[in-house]
């Protein structure tokens, strides 16, 4: 690829990211505390879903197992600012590298994998983080787990812009990782390492006759969106906790769900998809409580709404929210 | 080749849509800001706020706490409230995962602008929240969790006082049961690999109970018991364990008995910490897994267990008298049956409203906190052991009793007049309490402030 082209897509994909950076400011600052925080949990939860998108929407491997891998990158930051005292700052981008490793194992295991068989050991992977948390009980802390969280903001930071509430900092904090994750998934998506995922996950054969090595490409995106991952599981485990119960199984299926509900192979969809999953329990609160429903019936509701949504995207809409448009776009 | 979906929308479409997505969840979910000074509180109201498992595997029992603090509360309202002020209790469901705990707290905090939290419901989701309620200085009133390493440092955590008496002093009081009375036995235990367990094994080895890895301690991670626990109990029979101790929540403690039941495992005698030994709650698990409630109640009986409060089944009890006639009256929740939790909620209302009436009508979150370090001895309760709040220390109740459950389900002094012991979270030694309990008023409304 031409140096011009390469220029082109980082031009286009840091484009995307001021917008959406200024997007983000201007819509935080029209919201209330509240509200900021549930931005700050989409902007951690969208990076999450865009490990998926990469993974299982590009490149067309289905993983049920990416909140392990969010866990690793949760752990990982943890100890380090717990057991070595580093700052976030440091530990974050330390948390990145063990879980991409971790992913790098997963990769080879997968690469042999498809299809159910995959699915099957990705969600066995998400199952044992309780067991593991508990077996290595003197360095992982079992149940009880290792809390953290964003601290508080630095004199520098306060002397600039003034002090800002906890969930103001929450969502500065996040906000620099989105954006990154934001630039690079855009910037992979754009360039031919895009395309050869998608070759893949189309057809192997094909793939492979076209001279892309589908095994090391195959590793090479669980590598990938494990970064993804462990990025979105260490800001996650720093809204207070990292322990088995921050990473539940349903915590994947979440993820799975936000980038389908927003469309599986897109950014903007990842992105829909984290605001549906995030706000809809909010929306249907709001819209419950004209009726006084039971506790019975409305605790349901959020987990009901979500499912029949679901369900609805992939019988009537199987490209999501984001996909939609293509559909129009493509009959004109 | 190229995936059009994710790359022909232009940027200015995107931001576009994601500002209306945006201004939607902001018009949906904003709440208009109070304008008391101290947030939850108003010349007519007093907010309160609660997280709990309301559903999933962890919530059969604990469900219906908040349902008897909301009727208690609702009593008190009904009598024109705390100096005038109505408490409204509003109620979270996390589902017992930390990660939904924190978005649940933060809508407490922020949404609903609570006064205090009260009553929280467990040990695992309230790490992950307990240090940002401090740092906030929002008083967390009267946790549903006996870990002893929220209150035994106020330092640590200035606002968090318990509502249970730790799982070491239970332990140390049952384990010194033990060592008196099994020292011929066998023991084993079944625990739950958290603090709650740990605590347990903890509790029991200051009392000289001792267990060996895998062959008289077995143990489960909490909130895997739904798929019961054949494994620990097919080792704890292989070991020849005759006296099996239960560091669980009640359905861990349902899925014990159930698993022994299921492979012919009849120990010598059972004793289960007290939050996990609920009759109504172990018979409900025991029902669902078709077991008819004539043979769950053969199968708790004789079964020890502790308590700081009156057993819900001591119909002469005024306080149990008061808050059943409060719980038939009051309780809107869908299972009001009288039992552990109900009780456990009446008293959690019936404390906060007397900590409320304390401070007086210049509620304050610091004015609260400080009453209640200040004034342990005047805040009533149904528990007959008083409360321990100081400066020192924000552990709840001190003392225990023993009993063992008759054929009715209704836990009975162990010796034929009922004995309260008491130790502390550390080293030192069990002794017996001579305590009084103030009466409760005829109105059943705390007389204090």
């Amino acid at each position: 690829m031409s140096k011009a082209k390469n220029h082109s897509i980082a031009r286009k994909s840091l484009r995307r990211t001021i917008f959406f950076v200024a997007a983000i400011l201007f819509a935080a600052s029209t919201f209330d505390a509240y509200n900021q925080a549930q931005l700050a949990l989409v902007l951690i939860l969208f990076i999450g879903v865009l490990s998926v998108t990469l993974l299982t929407g590009i490149s067309g491997q289905l993983s049920l197992g990416q909140g392990a891998l969010m866990a690793v990158g949760g752990y990982c930051m943890a100890l380090l600012m717990i057991n070595q005292s580093y700052s976030l700052w440091v530990a974050i981008p330390l948390a990145i590298v063990g879980s991409a490793l971790a992913g790098l194992l997963l990769g080879i295991a997968a690469a042999r994998l498809t299809g159910p068989y995959l699915a099957g050991t990705t969600l066995v992977i998400a199952l044992a983080i309780p067991t593991l948390a508990n077996r290595f009980m003197s360095v992982l802390k079992g149940d009880e787990g290792l809390p953290v969280d964003v601290g508080y903001p630095p004199v520098w930071f306060t002397n600039l812009f003034g002090e800002p509430s906890y969930e103001q900092w929450q969502l500065y904090v996040a906000l620099p990782f989105a954006a990154i994750a934001l630039f690079l998934a855009s910037n992979i998506l754009l360039s031919r390492t895009g395309r050869m995922w998608r070759a893949i996950r189309d057809n192997e054969t094909a793939a492979a006759l076209s001279g892309v090595n589908f095994s090391r490409q195959k590793i090479f995106v669980f590598v990938v969106s494990a970064t993804f991952a462990g990025l979105s599981g260490a800001l996650y485990g720093l809204r207070g906790l990292v322990g088995p119960s921050v990473y539940p199984v349903s915590l994947s299926l979440l993820l799975l769900t936000a980038a389908v509900l927003g469309g599986i192979r897109s950014i903007f969809g990842a992105f829909i998809g984290t605001v549906i999953v995030v706000f809809l329990p909010d929306w249907i609160d709001a819209v419950l409580h004209q009726f006084e429903l039971s506790e019975q019936v409305s605790n349901f509701m959020p987990a009901l709404v979500s499912s029949l949504l679901l369900i609805l995207t992939v019988v009537i809409n199987p490209a999501g929210v984001a996909g939609t448009h293509l559909h129009k776009h493509k009959h004109k | 080749m190229r995936n059009r979906a994710s790359l022909s929308r232009s940027p200015r479409s995107f931001i576009s849509t994601a500002a209306v997505v945006l201004a939607g969840a902001l018009a949906l979910s904003a709440v208009p800001a109070q304008g008391a000074s101290t947030p939850g509180v108003s010349a007519t109201e007093i907010v309160l706020g609660m997280q709990l498992p309301q559903t999933g595997a962890a919530s059969p029992g604990y469900n219906k706490v908040d349902d008897a603090m909301r009727a208690y509360f609702d009593y008190v309202n009904s009598k024109g409230g705390v100096y005038g002020r109505k408490i409204t209790l509003v109620v979270k469901d996390d589902t017992y995962k930390a990660g939904l705990t924190v978005s649940t707290a933060s809508a407490l905090i922020n949404k609903d602008k609570v006064f205090a939290m009260v009553g929280s419901v467990g040990t695992q989701t309230h790490i992950s929240v307990i240090k940002d309620i401090n740092r906030r200085g929002i008083p967390d009133l009267f946790v549903n969790s006996g870990y002893s390493g929220f209150y035994t440092d106020p330092k640590k955590y200035p606002t968090t006082f318990g509502a249970l008496g730790t799982y070491v002093v239970e332990a140390k009081i049952l384990g010194k049961h033990i060592k008196e009375n099994y020292s011929k036995n066998t023991v084993g235990i079944v625990y739950q690999t958290d603090d709650f367990g740990r605590n347990t094994v903890e509790g029991l080895a200051t009392a000289g109970v001792t267990f060996t890895a895998k062959k008289t301690a077995a143990t489960f991670i909490a909130g895997t018991q739904g798929s019961g626990l054949d494994a620990q109990m097919q080792q704890l029979k292989d070991n020849n364990v005759d006296v099996v101790v239960v560091g669980a929540v009640a359905s861990a403690f349902a899925a014990a008995v159930s698993s022994a039941n299921k492979i012919g495992y009849k120990p010598a005698q059972w004793i289960v910490i007290s939050v996990g030994a609920d009759a109504t709650t172990f018979q409900t698990i025991l029902g669902a897994r078709g077991i008819a409630p004539a043979v769950s109640a053969a199968l708790l009986a004789g079964t020890i267990s502790a308590s700081h409060a009156p057993s819900p089944g001591e119909a002469d009890d005024e306080f149990v008298k008061a808050f059943k006639k409060i719980n038939d009256e009051f309780n809107k929740g869908p299972d009001k049956r009288w039992d552990n939790n109900i009780l456990q909620g009446m008293n959690i209302g019936y404390l906060t409203t007397s900590a409320l009436l304390g401070v007086g009508k210049d509620l304050t979150r610091p004015g609260i906190i400080k009453y209640i370090e200040a004034n342990a001895a005047k805040l009533p309760s149904a528990a007959l052991s008083p409360l321990g709040y100081s400066t020192k220390t924000h552990e709840a109740f001190t003392g225990f009793w023993i009993g063992k459950y008759d054929a009715a389900t209704v836990l009975k002094p162990i010796d034929a007049t009922r004995k309260v012991w008491t130790t502390d979270s550390a080293k030192g030694a069990v002794t017996e309490l001579k305590y009084t309990r103030p009466a409760i008023a005829a109105d059943a409304l705390p007389k204090v402030g």
